[in-house]
């Protein structure tokens, strides 16, 4: 088996910061090569240099043992390497045929639509994949949306596939089917490179496996001879354990989210009486495939929207669905929102200011006239310590400046510096290393024992199962089933699909 | 009564012309993700560069309008090395080359000479034998050679951004310039396609009020139309056709205001010079109004385009 | 565009553009920080860049460097500064109302018919003899603040009511203003004695007049409003908001800071301020209302709120500078017959230099074989 595509000594950084040192990858044809590491280890980075969208600053490409210069990603497609990235580049207005001729030039639009729809239907039928080439992509699923990235890169004509967390926004059952489309392609010749941090997919289903770690390639192994321990000691290094945790008492309800219903600007109704309850010490997960409202119920939770109809209690607030302002910062939620940069932080503002604006009404640091900085300084500094914010030398450095894993830290350490009663947490460890995660998680825990009623949103299924007393799953804008701790995984992949 | 009508309406293709000229121009860069507020700049800087064209060569309308595309074709690369290449806040770079032109133009065309002075003009077309007809003959077949050639325009320019590989490419980049990239197509290059051409637009509706409509130059004499222009691909949805009819009615407008006191209706004269700019704020809040199913504007507009996202 | 796109502060990111296979590639990093020092070096340095290109321009038009050194010069002189004073007035409290609106992005190019309306209502004072004549210039300049805020206002509002993109929505009201004021002056407001479009003088109780040391009290009414602006936007509450609102408003709304209430309201001073820069003007230096006290103004405010990065104490030493450019772009049209435009060209030239620097403080270049 030759080697298709190799990768020497690749060092990239960003203004400073080294994203790879030294990082080497091979991928043989007809062979399934794993590329496992944690959020942050430069998996996705190295795979980028390799489609041609990164310029490395040192090493070597090379494309059937010729070494390749690549200019761009059109020039990486020459070579017959073909990227399905994690967040789907496709236009969205436009349809199936459109994308896929975007990529796959032809001289004329006309003739080039009808060409399009021909190759799509033969890789769809090989592939046993149900395109319609001429529906708009914004109409499409999210798994459908990748079988056209996938079928997109095949009509190029690829060789090397190189498939960037494809599982992330897939069901249990969407990935299997995945995971078997994966082996397919390696039997017909293609040398696939499969990119995750998920220990069973690679076992499942990789011929070999190699691991980054911190930008380096720790290792290359038989995934099939090594033990899960092994590999996930390679990955993560220490792991840092759960604290334990007291079983749930059962309090008093703190929040009682009633009937709510809220419709996208589109028209396409996101929430459809959405209702469920959490106790005092309790974390109530909720399970889901992205897309089915999860993302709107926490919005609508934290106070960024307001839905159309229904109640959010709160225990010591009342109903405040569509209160204003005063009234929510009266009922102390904490808001973990899913994209920190979106609603959690001000990049540009610094780090003492993203701290303090929790507590600036209640005049803790001074009246309307006069803002004490230094009191506001002083409290960032310890709660920063308190949190093991890392990354910024002062409070007065931009936020922005702070890792995925460092902000969240921030973000937590701002909201919960407030006591809350009720905690909404939205994909918390999105895009976060192990250890980071593992803050996170800790900390959520201590909010429960401290009797925080806490909702956990999250599509990661192993965060959902790991942390809830009770798990709701949401299919369509609704709870469609409960399940007690501890739950069953396969039920509640049913209960995701069943109403799909 | 009816020969007011008829006046009236003869005259509104000519109205109408520069502002659907500059909205195409316009739709045109912003459906390749650039906001464009140049438009009252550059169809300055037609303007004086048709009359001034027109006044050094001694006539040569034609000659003239062409100066007046590749005038304002010329300033675009300005606005292009500054939004594409720079990418700086197109807010602020759009902004700058509407002063910058009309500082410019302001100052060549004091220095040169060119204000006040009558131009040739251009000579209407006669469509014969449908000229001939009563009413009808002299609306539509007998105005001057660039209303027809707007028309064209306007079906070329339809048929290239929608069935054709260029305007998908085009589209694409304005939609998803990541997406764009990652399929090969170069984000800088269409972008840069688009706003040239677009500006060659402007520069044509600029020169049109110059040299054909008004025949002769003064400071300032597109008098906020550029404006209007960029609040009509907003009500267009930055669709061709809708452009059009929004042209019209913006034309019928404007050619109403002379043949008011022409027809001997009293209205405060400068209360009736407002009515284009009400109608346009009028125009938005209708648009405003009756719009809530989210915008239909190219999804990636207004953002500089960086290749690397990392996540 | 109903809502114009904000740029976020996005994570790191590169850009990578080959100039040539064979000569390598170009890199450009995204910087993660620079410190003050250097960022203002780039600001320094492109500005510098902008006056050689504006006297380049010049030197085309017929102006040579020297001429204009001396000009630039004469201003700096006793007499001439007294005129820089009472320029600089109006234009610092439109340079204020312009930071003050782009600071919580609300894009305010009005700033003219904010004027004119601030003109128009305090000339309406005058003209109908309101009020006693000890209070008559208090009241003409709350009128003039008054009718400067609820010119914008009007945009603020059909913004948030029907999304009116307020760049255009602004913009149009300026000519529908000035048409406006036209009306009044070739018509009811016209100075019976002379055959020009301007109202009668104004009493000499309604005059700004000089407070000694050539000081005109239209510029402490400018340094006045430096100061409360400055305390509103660097020690007080609502200047914390604002940088949140500013920053990322959606999460300003969710942590509680009341975003709407706040918008409309430094919207509204930002109005003011262009209100009360007209009745300065018409008041101090024209002494009527006239046709044309308003122009170029704009432009005047969006470049010195841009210089100043929206900081009420920087916007005092800009429109000072400002002025002092206008005062020579006066000179050279009565003396050298050089239009006032040309000022305009400068003010464009002079942004464009400034803004192009961000890329140079954004990124760093990298050379890659």
């Amino acid at each position: 088996m030759t080697l298709a595509l190799q990768l020497v000594g690749i060092r990239k950084s960003f203004d400073g910061v080294l994203a790879l040192d030294g990082a080497s990858f091979e991928s043989r044809a007809g062979e399934v090569h794993a590329l496992l590491g944690e959020n942050g280890a430069g998996k996705s980075s190295l795979m980028n240099v390799a489609a041609g969208l990164y310029a490395p600053d040192a090493g070597s490409i090379l494309v059937n043992g010729v070494t390749a210069s690549l200019s761009g990603p059109a020039d990486a497609r020459q070579h017959g390497i073909g990227m399905v990235h994690q967040h789907f580049k496709l236009v969205k207005p436009f349809t199936v045929a459109e994308n896929i001729l975007l990529a796959n030039r032809r001289p004329h639009f006309s003739s080039g639509i009808k060409d399009i729809r021909a190759a799509i239907r033969k890789q769809a039928d090989e592939l046993k994949f149900d395109i319609d080439p001429d529906r708009q992509v914004d109409t499409l699923t999210l798994a459908e949306q990748q079988q056209v990235e996938i079928v997109k890169v095949l009509v190029g004509g690829a060789n090397i596939l190189i498939l960037d967390e494809p599982t992330a926004v897939l069901t249990d059952t969407e990935s299997e089917g995945l995971l078997e489309i994966v082996r397919r392609l390696a039997l017909s010749g293609a040398a696939v490179v499969l990119v995750t941090h998920k220990l069973h997919e690679v076992k499942r289903c990789a011929d070999t496996v190699t691991i980054m770690r911190g930008g380096k390639t720790v290792a290359r192994l038989d995934p099939r001879l090594a033990s899960a321990d092994k590999l996930t000691e390679l990955t993560v290094g220490q792991t840092v354990p759960l604290p334990p945790r007291t079983r749930h008492q059962g309090g008093p309800t703190r929040l009682n989210v009633g009937a709510l219903t809220y419709a996208r600007g589109d028209g396409r109704v996101m929430l459809n009486h959405t209702s469920f309850h959490v106790c005092a010490g309790e974390i109530y997960g909720i399970a889901g495939v992205s897309g089915n409202g999860q993302a709107e119920l926490a919005e609508a939770l934290i106070g960024a929207i307001e839905p159309a109809s229904g109640e959010i209690w709160v225990d010591s607030a009342g109903d405040i669905s569509c209160a204003n302002n005063d009234r929510r910062r009266e009922a102390a939620i904490a808001a973990i929102p899913a994209d920190r940069y979106a609603y959690a932080l001000a990049g540009g503002l610094s780090l003492a200011d993203n701290f303090a604006i929790a507590h600036i009404r209640s005049g803790r640091y001074g009246g309307a006239t006069l803002v004490n900085r230094s009191a506001m300084r002083r409290e960032a500094v310890a709660a920063i310590k308190d949190y093991d914010v890392q990354g910024a030398r002062s409070v007065n450095q931009k936020a922005s400046l702070l890792s995925g894993g460092n902000a969240q830290k921030l973000v937590i350490a701002r909201e919960f510096s407030r006591e809350p009663n009720v905690v909404v947490a939205h994909s918390p460890s999105r895009g976060l290393d192990a250890r980071a995660c593992a803050a996170i998680h800790q900390r959520l825990i201590a909010a429960r024992e401290r009797g925080a009623a806490i909702v956990l949103i999250s599509e990661d299924l192993d965060e959902v199962l790991g942390l809830s007393d009770r798990i709701g799953v949401m299919t369509r804008g609704v709870i469609v089933s409960e399940f007690e701790r501890p739950a069953d995984r396969q039920a509640i992949g049913r209960a995701m699909v069943d109403h799909a | 009564m009816s020969d007011f009508l008829i006046n009236w309406i003869a005259n509104v293709p000519v109205t109408a012309v520069p502002y659907a000229l500059a909205a195409l121009g316009l739709i045109i860069s912003e459906r390749s993700g650039v906001l464009n507020l140049t438009a009252e700049g550059l169809m300055l800087i037609g303007a004086l560069a048709g009359a001034g064209s027109c006044l050094v060569l001694g006539g040569y309308p034609a000659v003239a309008l062409l100066v007046a595309m590749a005038a304002a074709s010329i300033v675009s690369l300005l606005f292009v090395f500054l939004v594409v290449v720079l990418r700086i806040n197109q807010v602020i770079a759009g902004l700058s080359i509407v002063f910058f032109c009309q500082g410019l133009t302001g100052l060549i065309g004091t220095l040169a000479k060119w204000q006040n002075r009558q131009l040739t003009g251009l000579g209407n077309l006669k469509i014969w034998p449908p000229s001939d007809i009563p009413v009808i003959g002299r609306i539509f077949f007998m105005q001057d050679p660039v209303v027809y050639l707007t028309i064209l325009i306007f079906f070329v320019v339809n048929f290239v951004l929608f069935r054709t590989m260029l305007g998908l490419r085009i589209r694409a980049v304005g939609e998803n310039p990541a997406a764009s990239d990652a399929a090969g197509v170069s984000v800088t290059l269409h972008r840069t396609l688009a706003i040239v051409v677009g500006s060659s637009l402007i520069g044509l509706a600029g020169g049109y009020i110059s040299v054909v409509s008004v025949k002769l130059w003064v400071t300032g004499m597109v008098g906020g139309r550029g404006w209007i222009a960029v609040a009509l691909v907003v009500f267009a949805r930055w669709a061709p056709w809708p452009a059009l009819w929004g042209a019209l009615l913006f034309g019928c407008i404007e050619a109403l205001i002379p043949h008011v006191a022409a027809a001997g209706i009293r209205v405060p004269q400068y209360l009736m010079l407002m009515a284009p700019y009400l109608a346009t704020i009028a125009v938005m809040i209708w648009v405003g109004a009756k719009d809530n199913r989210g915008s239909q504007e190219p999804g990636a507009l207004g953002q500089p385009h960086v290749r690397e996202e990392r996540r | 565009m109903h809502d114009l796109p904000r740029q976020a502060v996005s994570p790191p990111t590169v850009v990578s553009a080959p100039a040539s296979r064979h000569f390598g590639r170009i890199t450009l990093d995204v910087r993660q920080d620079l410190s003050q020092w250097k960022q203002a070096v780039f600001v320094g340095g492109s500005l510098i860049l902008g006056l050689a290109v504006s006297v380049a321009i010049l030197a085309v038009a017929g102006i040579s460097p020297v001429t204009l050194g001396t000009e630039l010069a004469d201003v700096l002189n006793a007499e001439s500064l007294r005129g820089v004073l009472v320029q600089a007035a109006p234009l610092i409290l439109v340079g204020l109302g312009a930071s003050l609106a782009f600071k919580i992005g609300f894009w305010n190019l009005g700033l003219e018919g904010q004027m004119i309306l601030g003109g128009i209502f305090a000339a309406a004072i005058s003209i109908y003899d309101i009020g006693p004549p000890s209070t008559r210039l208090l009241m003409m300049g709350s009128a003039a603040a008054v009718g400067g805020a609820l010119w914008v206002l009007l945009v603020a509002l059909l913004k948030i009511r029907f999304r009116v993109n307020e760049i255009i929505a602004t913009l149009l009201l300026n000519y529908v203003a000035m048409y406006f004021l036209f009306h009044l002056l070739y018509g009811a407001w016209q100075d019976a004695k002379t055959a020009f479009p301007q109202s009668s003088p104004f009493r000499p109780f309604e005059r700004l007049t000089d407070v000694g040391y050539g000081i005109n009290s239209g510029l402490i009414i400018a340094v006045a409003g430096v100061l409360v602006a400055g305390w509103l936007v660097h020690l007080s509450r609502i200047g914390f908001y604002a940088r949140f609102i500013s920053a990322n408003p959606r999460m300003a709304k969710i942590v509680g800071v009341p975003v709407q209430a706040m918008t409309v309201c430094i919207i509204a001073a930002s109005g003011a301020c262009a209100g009360l820069a007209g009745f300065v003007n018409v008041a101090s230096q024209e002494g009527r209302l006239t046709q044309s006290f308003a122009n170029g103004y704009v432009f005047s405010g969006v470049l010195i709120a841009f210089l100043s990065r929206n900081d009420p104490i920087v916007v005092a030493v800009v429109g000072f500078l400002i002025a002092m450019l206008f005062i020579t772009g006066q000179t050279l049209q009565v003396f050298y017959q050089i239009p006032f435009t040309m000022v305009q060209l400068i003010e464009a030239i002079i942004v464009m230099a400034v803004a192009s620097s961000e890329f140079f403080i954004r990124h760093r270049i990298r050379w890659i074989r």
